[in-house]
């Protein structure tokens, strides 16, 4: 800095230089972090599973085989069969559909409604902030689980009740799928519960970072807003919201499974593993497997996106102490 | 200070009201009709006649307009009042008062052995910074945040029961001091160690390169006096913070744990009831769990400031 001349254009070529460089020392450090590097790999097996499950799986995730009924893990099913025959391994694989898309889905939603509640509450300020901050409050102060009760028992007949009186009109089969209730609910609880977090973030980067000295110099300098926004808010923004929706992914498929556990998520035959997990409590003394598969698999994921998510934190924010 | 935690509290009515209300109109509006289910409970069959069905509102209460309703329902709260379970018909108080003290009691045990183990575990990682000790330490605590506790809670079942065969099937409760209280109390215990670990070894890691912990060791303190006196109140202070989050990784764990080995507390109070879609049931259980959280979060506030003075002068407001 101290040979260089302040002018505007070298300010930027500064911040991209600067900026290029981060996204590069990021990944080094993130290669370097063993946990998050082994953590990857079963999250990158996940998303593949999720998205080719149908091929992969040796059977449907519903055919019902009575002669092999609640049998255990043998050569033609590697994780036995549950109460109706079906091949407990197959519905796992499914079970990652369930997991990935509700987890994918209802990030998206939480994380859309929290950018324009953060921006909103970051930007005017006053009143607006105010109001974004305490409904956060309000939010986040119901345990997650309790919400999903609630959502889930009041809102399921009503909705149904809605489809049917769809169906009837229309007579589009469409409608007939109580599934997509299902996952309605499941979507809205999830985006209920995970929004507060991105907006609160989201407002506290805008806040901090506006105030930056770069940002104060960027102004006085005359730079437009859309361009500050672009060059410097966004790009300084992008390390805590990564850090953020890795753990709001693996949380959200995390709370998806504990709402199938009690009984308020994704109702069968759609398998989730939260539900196996559930179902195989029931005869965890006598068949021990249909609780071990499901459930080994939930700690995998779960461990591999705790790793991950320590990893691209150390990775993208190298000034927080270790 | 006086002030402050009365800013507080009010700060608060409003938020437990629009929760009230909010949850109050769900189950209200979308639950379905209670009397109905009652009677399909009881007599297994809807075809009732309408005209006793209509009886049975009018007496309840049930038949008036929403706000009225939601108002008597604030009216009765004020004084205490939880109202009454429109399916089992008894007072929604006793209920409570009967499940509450089990997951009270799981709940405050959980803090305390949390923090007299995580804590001193997060000091012995900090001051090994780097070495076996702390990686094992880090590593594990890393590798338990992770794992949910309805799958800990089952596999602990089938390994302790059917692999080792040292345990009879823990279902139910007996007291917190019984033999079928530990599992459970493991499982609430692993599921928010991992918090305090971190917290209080970035915390030894921020205040071991502090003057003041230099020139004790200077003079030669012992270090282990240097931990308690000099370390022990800045690495606890954030860590007090945590607590607050914790709980509510405290409720949402007793709902799983309360379910997995049967225990009569307030979560499972929750998932049998709501089932019935008895409103004054569900509407009373989420306003206690709201109402502790922001308890605790006021508690936490409150003791700031004994550990940090420094944070008792910039407690104007409420802030991030």
């Amino acid at each position: 800095m101290t040979t260089q001349e302040l002018s505007a254009t070298s300010g930027i070529e500064l911040a991209q230089a600067s900026r290029s460089n981060l996204w590069q020392d990021a990944l080094a450090r993130l290669a370097a972090n063993r946990l998050a590097v082994i953590g990857i790999i079963p999250i990158v097996l996940l998303f593949f599973v999720a998205l080719f499950g149908p091929t992969l799986t040796p059977y449907d995730f519903l055919a019902q085989d009575f002669t092999a009924r609640l049998d255990s893990p043998s050569r033609e099913h590697w994780l036995g069969t549950d109460e109706l025959g079906r091949d407990v391994f197959s519905r796992i694989l499914y079970g990652a559909r369930t997991a990935v898309s509700v987890g994918l889905v209802s990030t998206a939603i939480s994380l859309v409604v929290g950018l324009i509640m953060g921006s909103l509450a970051g930007y005017l300020g006053g009143r607006v902030d105010i109001l974004v901050v305490w409904l956060t409050d309000v939010t986040r102060s119901m345990p997650a689980l309790l919400l999903a009760i609630v959502i889930n028992l009041t809102l399921k007949v009503p909705l149904e009740a809605w489809m049917e009186q769809l169906y009837l009109e229309t007579k589009n089969t469409f409608f007939r799928q109580t599934m997509w209730v299902d996952l309605v609910l499941v979507f809205g609880a999830l985006a209920l519960i995970q929004w507060p977090g991105y907006a609160r973030l989201i407002r506290g980067q805008i806040l901090s970072i506006r105030s930056r000295n770069y940002v104060l110099a960027a102004r006085a300098l005359g730079m437009p807003t859309s361009r500050i926004l672009t060059r410097y808010v966004i790009p300084n923004a992008m390390g805590p919201l990564i850090v953020a929706v890795s753990a709001g992914l693996g949380g959200a498929m995390v709370l998806e499974s504990a709402f199938s556990f009690l009984g308020v998520g994704v109702q069968l035959p759609i398998p989730s593993w939260g539900k196996m997990i559930s179902d195989g409590l029931r005869m965890w003394q006598t068949h021990p497997h249909l609780l071990a598969g499901p459930a080994v698999m939930m700690a995998v994921i779960t461990v591999s996106f705790a790793w991950l998510g320590d990893g691209l934190n150390d990775a993208l924010n190298p000034r927080q102490w270790k | 200070m006086g002030q402050y935690i009365l800013r507080r509290i009010i700060y608060w009515i409003p938020a437990l009201l629009l929760l009230a209300m909010v949850v109050y109109a769900l189950a209200f509006f979308g639950a379905g009709d209670p009397i109905k289910l009652m009677f399909l409970r009881e007599e297994g069959d809807v075809t009732y006649d309408a005209q006793r069905l209509d009886a049975i509102r009018r007496e309840k209460g049930l038949d008036r307009p929403f706000l009225m309703q939601f108002g008597e329902y604030v009216w009765h709260l004020v004084r205490g009042d939880l109202g009454m379970s429109v399916i089992s018909g008894r007072s929604v108080n006793d209920m409570i008062a009967a499940t509450a003290p089990v997951s009270f009691q799981i709940g405050i045990a959980t803090v305390i052995l949390v923090a007299l183990i995580g804590i001193p575990l997060g000091i012995l990682a900090g001051l090994h910074h780097n070495q076996w000790i702390d990686n094992t330490i880090l590593g594990s605590a890393l590798f338990i945040s992770g794992i949910p506790s309805y799958v800990v809670g089952p596999m602990l079942m089938v390994f302790l029961v059917l692999g080792l065969g040292v345990m009879n099937v823990p279902y139910g409760w007996d007291g917190l001091f019984s033999r079928k209280a530990i599992l459970p109390m493991f499982v609430m215990v692993f599921g928010s160690i991992a918090i305090i670990i971190r917290q209080t070894r970035a915390g030894v890691l921020e205040v071991l390169s502090e003057d003041y912990v230099r020139t004790a060791r200077a003079k030669g303190v012992p270090e282990i006096m240097v931990i308690l006196r000099h370390m022990l109140r800045p690495v606890l202070t954030p860590v007090v913070t945590v607590l607050g989050q914790m709980l509510i990784g405290i409720v949402n764990g007793a709902i799983i744990v309360e379910k997995v080995f049967g225990i009569p507390g307030l979560g499972r109070l929750t998932i049998d009831f709501t089932y019935g879609v008895d409103y004054p049931v569900i509407v009373a259980i989420t306003l206690i769990g709201a109402f502790l959280v922001m308890a605790l979060n006021l508690a936490v506030d409150i003791t700031y400031p004994f550990l940090d003075p420094r944070a008792g002068q910039a407690m104007t407001g409420i802030e991030d």
